[in-house]
Parts: C-alpha cells; structure tokens; sequence
C-alpha cells in the first residue's frame, strides 16, 4: 500500500493516485519532481488523470489505453499515412464502372498489383480505415472526459497559499523584499494585476492573480467538435442521409433520378471549344473545351413514380443551366456536370427498296435502332422484320448474334414479300452501314434476292444520330449541417486554446520576504514582461528576462 | 461516486461498441462495389414483362426467388438460359420463381430469344440500364439468390454450371 501512503502531502492534503503536484499546496509529490530542481512538470496543473488507480480492471485497462495521449497521437500518425498512401493511386469510387481487379495492375504493374490487394484502392471506405477512425473518436471522448473533469475540480478551488518551492520552480519567479506593510504591497501590487485584467484573490499575506482561464477549456471545445464531426460523418451510411450517384441523360429526354423522387431532364447540352485564336501557341489545333452546360430541368413526380406502364405524373420545380461547379441544386439535391458521350450512334436510318430489274423505289420507311416497328407497306411489297442484333458478329458455332448492346453493327433480318416472291416471303438481311453491308458480304448472304432488290439510304439526310447525352452527378447530404457545426466548434476550440493564454500569478511574503511565481501554457516572454511591468507599477525595477528561472530555455 | 465512474465506462464503451461496430460492419458490408451482397436486401425495382404488366420485387415476397440478369449479346447468360428453365420446370410446384431481368435490349431482340429457348419463367425488361445500376452489376451474367424473407442467400457472377445452380437453388429452396 505504499502507493496510497505517497499520496498525502507534507501539507496534510489527501491526493489521489498519481498526483504529480499537490493539489493544495503544490508540492512536488512525484519522487522524481521532488528530487530535481528543475521548472516543475506544469501539465495539468499536476493533477492525477480521472483513471489513474492503483489496482485497475480489464475494464480500467482498456480505459487507460484510449487516455493515453502517447496511443492517441500513434494513431493519428497510422491514420495519416494510411490517408497518404490512399491518395498515391486513383480510388476504386472515382470510377462509376471498372473491374478493379485487372485496372490497377494494368495501369501501374506489380505496385498497381499490391496496391489493390492491400486494399489501398479502397482506403476511406475500408474497415480498418474506419477502425482507425472509431479508435480516435473513442480516445478523443476518453482522453479530454479524464483530464478536463478534475482539471476543471482544481482549478475552480484554488489554494492562494502555494508551497515555497512551488513558486521558485516556476520559469517566472521573482524573490525580494517587500517595503512597507505587508498588506499595503499586496494591495498596490494587486491594484497593478487588476489593470491588467488579473482576477486577484488574497489571503493573510498570500495572492493569486489569474486570468484567461477559459483559454484551458479550448482544447476540448475543439474535441467536442471533432466527436460532433465524426458522428456526422457515421450518420452519412444511413439510409437516406445521403445520395451519390450518376444519371445519363440524352439530350431532350426525361428519366429518373435514382433514390429520389425526383425526374430530371435535359433540354440541351452544349459543348463550346476554344477557337485556336484564343489559346496560346502550344495549344493551337488541340480541342479545349471551354464549356460544358446542360439545360436542365427538375421535376417533382406526384404519383405513377415508380410503375412503368404508367406515364409518371410530373410538375416542374426548377431548372437550371448546369456548368462545372455550377450545380443544380433544389431542396438538399445538387446535380453536378460530370461527363458526356458526343460519339455518334445511329438512332435511326430511312432506307427505300430498290427493285433493281425496273429501277423502282419504294419508301423511304423509317428503321429505329432502338424498338423499331415489325411491319412495313413498300408499295406491292411489304417487310416483315424477324430479328435484329445490334452489334452483328458470329459466335463460334457460325450462328449470327450481338457482341454487345450499342449499335456499333447493326443488322436486320426482315421477310420480304410481294409480286414475283415466294408466298412465305423470302429473307433479306441488312446491314444499314456500308462497311458492314460489305465486311459481312451482305450480298453473298442474300444470294439471289440481291440480284433483284436492295435496301439502300439514298443519302445522309436519312440516317439520324442519337442525341448527345450528358452525365450528372447527383449528390445529396443531410449530415452536412452537422459536419459543418462540427468543424465550426472545433475551429472555436482552437481559437480559444491559442489566442488567449491562461496566465497565473502566485505570491508569498514570509517575514518581508516576497516570493513570486507565475505560469502560463504557452507565451512565457509575455508572462515575465506582464510581471516586470506590474512590479515596476509598484515600484519595483528589474529586467523581463532576469525574472527568466535560468533552468530552461524558452 | 465510484460506481457512478464506472457506470460512465461502461456507457462510453457501449456507445463505442455500438456506433464504431455499426461503422466497421457498413464499410465490411458495403466492400464490394456496390453489389448488395449476402445477407442484404436486394434493391427494389418496377419492371415490365413482355405483355406490359408491372412487376415488383415485393411481389415476390414469401417465396425462393432467382433473379438473373442477362442479356442476348452476352454468350455466358445465352448458355445457363436452357438450365434455368429446367430448374423452373423442375420445382414448378413449390413455392419458387425464375424472374429474367433483360439488360436494356429491345423488345425484338428479347421476343425472339424467349422463343428460341422456350422460355416460360418471366422475362422482365430493364430500360435506360436504371435497375442495372442500382444492383451495381460490372459483368454478366449476375444472378442473386433470394431467400422467401426477401434476404441475398447468395450471388453468382458469371455463368452457371449445372451444378453450381443445382446446389443453390436446393439450398435456397430448404432455407
């Protein structure tokens, strides 16, 4: 039980364990502080920390390791390389679809390899990363709640009457005569702290003189903000607290925003690029946009939101013209320019049949890519469409079919029927892109039907493009208030603990004696240039820096 | 006091517990990309079959539901097509559903593929790749396997052996 026995001051107070600096007087009570000459170990006014036990739990155990500020500052430094490092290579969210298996090791090669196989590619939204970041809220609540509460508790009953040896270790102290009265000093002594907006309290030969004592609380306003910031950030998983997506919108069409009920649509996109007179010499003859703007508007549905066979039922509620960093934004929901695709995809082509034994023709008829209708009257002929594949290819049993969904190849095989043709019809394959008719020899497909029509678009005017579509970035965050706060009372915490310093003047006459001690956290120039300034108020003439505890060396 | 001191211990670490483990178990669970994975609930979605009739994932609630997503350009879902239809055929009489979410072809192209292969479990028709996206598919085909109380037992990504989808489809029918 020595350690309980070490805790009770030559003064008669009764610290508790692993006091450093009794409470009441300020004694050293550590062995080491007691044995050394040197400026007394200020922090905390050398209070015991709220868990410091003699005997602790596991429970106590795993407390003390989240109130050590030694742990906390590790895991800061882990989290802030691991942030490091997760900003080397691109991160697996920046991209809306890609295989993360094949790009980093494509891209980068064996560093790309280890990258994503360590799990770097995915660093803010991996579990170790957010363990990290439970790990520093859980030692920001425990580290501040076991020091701020008996640090508060010692500070707001202060003993005016310090040990001597508590005054001459300070790194400002003064020893001297005091003229006169003893009481008359100390007045005219605190009348010059109270000019310089001390709070003085006295007692029978004995004065403390403190100010600034809010600055103290700083560095926990500031933990309280960044708890309020991180719980922010958790609320943000929750469903409904936040959107980020992206929507494709052609150009003149309305869709959905997904997660929400809301249908945006683009009215037109442009796209403007600088004209070579206006760029500098190096750039002449390169393509740099100079715009990028999608005319959107945004529509509430009000019912038939989510039933495809119905037509939803929509009002307008704004519409926007959306430039980079120039949002749409209604009611939380911003819609950010993100990208576009202005690569020309057919949408539809107006071929005419082509009898070629008399040089008739019939139509044009109208052939859409997307859904096109199955019959077509051609004069005495009609078509009859069978089956279409977008991007004709032939798989490895030699069967016609589609490598993919865009219409990068399309082909069209209808049943012709008419004057001079079997009753069933006869099947015609068409290609409507030249290079394809002749990659895969649509005439040798057709075989003798080739010989008598052809299905051919008499000119460019009958082949239409789709429109340019325009991708938007929705994003929408409810927590943002609250991070926002966070961040604000954090910042007030910092501004509190560094532009203000808590400044602390105690003074002892014994027998006409004057010691003098003064602390402050930081600033300690001030502090001795405050303390001449009030001594030469009383009379007293000496240097700022003689007032220096030649210990140290700030 | 100090049983006061150790009430607020154990408090903080229960606050502790909970948000930090719900924190960690999200960003476990949502690794991925996007893709809900075991254990979650699908995505809901509103889609038209080949007759124009809406359908829904909740209209499938209470029973064992394969949700496969293919499309006609995509060679592997072309090839695990007749075994699905078999497994449909198979288990007709138990409370199971087939439902073919097609990747944004047209109408032509899904017709004539559903006759082709004599498709008799339903055939539903993505537009705009909305119902796509929101499952968070990168490669096709994708099928999930969803237990009757509406939860992923599993997801297979590329296509199927006979096998593979024997053994899920009879564990998912005993779940």
């Amino acid at each position: 039980m020595s350690a309980f026995e070490n805790t009770k001051c030559t003064c008669g107070h009764q610290n508790p364990t692993g006091t450093v600096l009794c409470e009441s007087c300020g004694y050293p009570l550590d062995p080491e502080e007691e044995s050394s000459d040197a400026p007394l170990e200020m922090r905390y006014d050398g209070i015991a920390r709220r868990s410091q036990k003699s005997n602790p739990s596991p429970i106590d155990r795993v407390w003390n390791f989240f109130s050590s500020v030694k742990v906390a500052v590790r895991l800061i430094v882990i989290t802030l390389i691991a942030a490091m490092i997760g900003t080397i290579f691109t991160q697996e969210n920046a991209f809306i679809s890609f295989d993360p298996s094949t790009y980093y090791e494509g891209k980068y090669g064996w560093i790309g390899k280890w990258y994503y196989k360590l799990g770097f590619s995915n660093t803010y939204e991996s579990w170790w990363f957010i363990g990290l970041l439970v790990m520093i809220g859980t030692s920001l609540v425990i580290c501040s709640l076991d020091r701020v509460l008996p640090l508060y508790r010692a500070l707001n009953k202060q003993q005016i009457r310090k040990h001597e040896q508590f005054l001459t270790r300070q790194r400002t102290v003064y020893t001297g005569a005091a003229e006169g009265p003893e009481a008359a000093w100390t007045e005219r002594l605190a009348a010059q702290l109270k000019r310089k907006r001390y709070k003085v309290h006295m007692e029978n030969g004995a004065l403390l003189a403190e100010k600034n004592r809010f600055s103290r609380w700083g560095p926990y306003v500031n933990h309280i903000g960044l708890i309020i910031f991180l719980l922010a950030v958790l609320l943000r998983t929750l469903p409904g607290w936040s959107i980020d997506n992206y929507v494709t919108v052609p150009e003149g069409q309305t869709v959905k925003v997904p997660e929400t009920k809301y249908y945006i649509k683009n009215e037109k996109f442009t796209i403007d690029y600088y004209a070579d007179a206006e760029l500098p010499t190096e750039l002449k003859g390169t393509a740099r946009a100079k715009l990028y703007e999608t005319q959107a508007v945004l529509y509430d549905c009000s019912a038939d939101c989510d039933d495809p066979s119905k037509t939803p039922k929509l009002t307008e509620v704004t519409r926007h013209d959306i430039i980079v960093n120039d949002p749409l934004s209604y009611d939380g929901i911003k819609a950010y320019q993100f990208g576009f695709d202005d690569t020309p995809k057919l949408k539809a082509v107006n071929p005419v049949l082509i009898d070629k034994q008399t040089g008739k023709t019939y139509g044009p008829f109208k052939l859409d890519m997307r859904n096109p209708q199955l019959d077509y009257a051609l004069g005495p002929y009609t078509l009859e469409l069978r089956q279409s594949y977008m991007d004709f290819a032939l798989n490895s049993d030699g069967q016609p079919t589609t490598k993919s969904r865009e219409p990068n190849a399309p082909a069209f095989v209808f049943v012709l029927k008419g004057p001079g043709l079997d009753e069933k019809g006869e099947p015609y394959m068409y290609f409507p892109k030249q290079t394809d008719k002749e990659r895969f020899s649509q005439d040798v497909i057709n075989g003798k039907l080739a010989e008598r029509f052809d299905l051919k678009v008499p000119s460019m005017d009958g082949v239409e493009f789709a429109p340019v579509e325009t991708s938007l970035n929705i994003r929408y965050d409810r927590a943002m208030p609250y991070i926002w706060v966070g961040a604000g009372i954090s910042m007030f915490g910092l501004l509190l603990g560094s532009y203000w310093q808590h400044r602390r003047i105690w003074l002892r006459l014994d027998n006409g004696r004057v010691t003098l001690g003064a602390h402050t956290n930081k600033n300690n120039y001030g502090m001795r240039a405050e303390v001449a300034s009030a001594l030469r108020g009383i009379g007293i003439v000496v240097e700022p820096k003689s007032l220096d505890n030649g210990r140290n060396k700030s | 006091m100090k049983s006061n001191r150790r009430l607020i211990q154990v408090l903080i670490f229960l606050g502790v517990l909970i948000l930090g483990g719900y924190a960690i178990g999200h960003s476990l669970f949502a690794s991925g990309g996007g893709l809900p994975g075991k254990g979650q609930t699908p995505p809901s979605f509103a889609l038209l079959d080949m007759d124009g009739k809406t359908h829904r994932l909740e209209d499938y609630k209470g029973k064992a539901l394969v949700i496969n997503f293919w499309g006609t350009f995509c060679p592997g879902c072309v090839t695990e097509t007749p075994d699905l239809e078999e497994q449909y055929k198979k288990h007709g009489d138990k409370p199971f559903e087939i439902v073919g979410i097609n990747l944004s072809e047209d109408n032509l192209a899904i017709s004539n593929f559903i006759k082709q292969y004599g498709v008799s479990y339903t055939m539903l028709q993505d537009n705009n790749r909305q119902v796509e996206r929101a499952y968070g598919l990168k490669s096709y085909p994708t099928t999930f396997f969803v237990k009757p109380d509406g939860t992923i037992m599993d997801v297979f990504i590329g296509a199927m052996g006979k096998q593979d989808m024997d053994e899920r489809i009879t564990k998912l029918l005993a779940s």
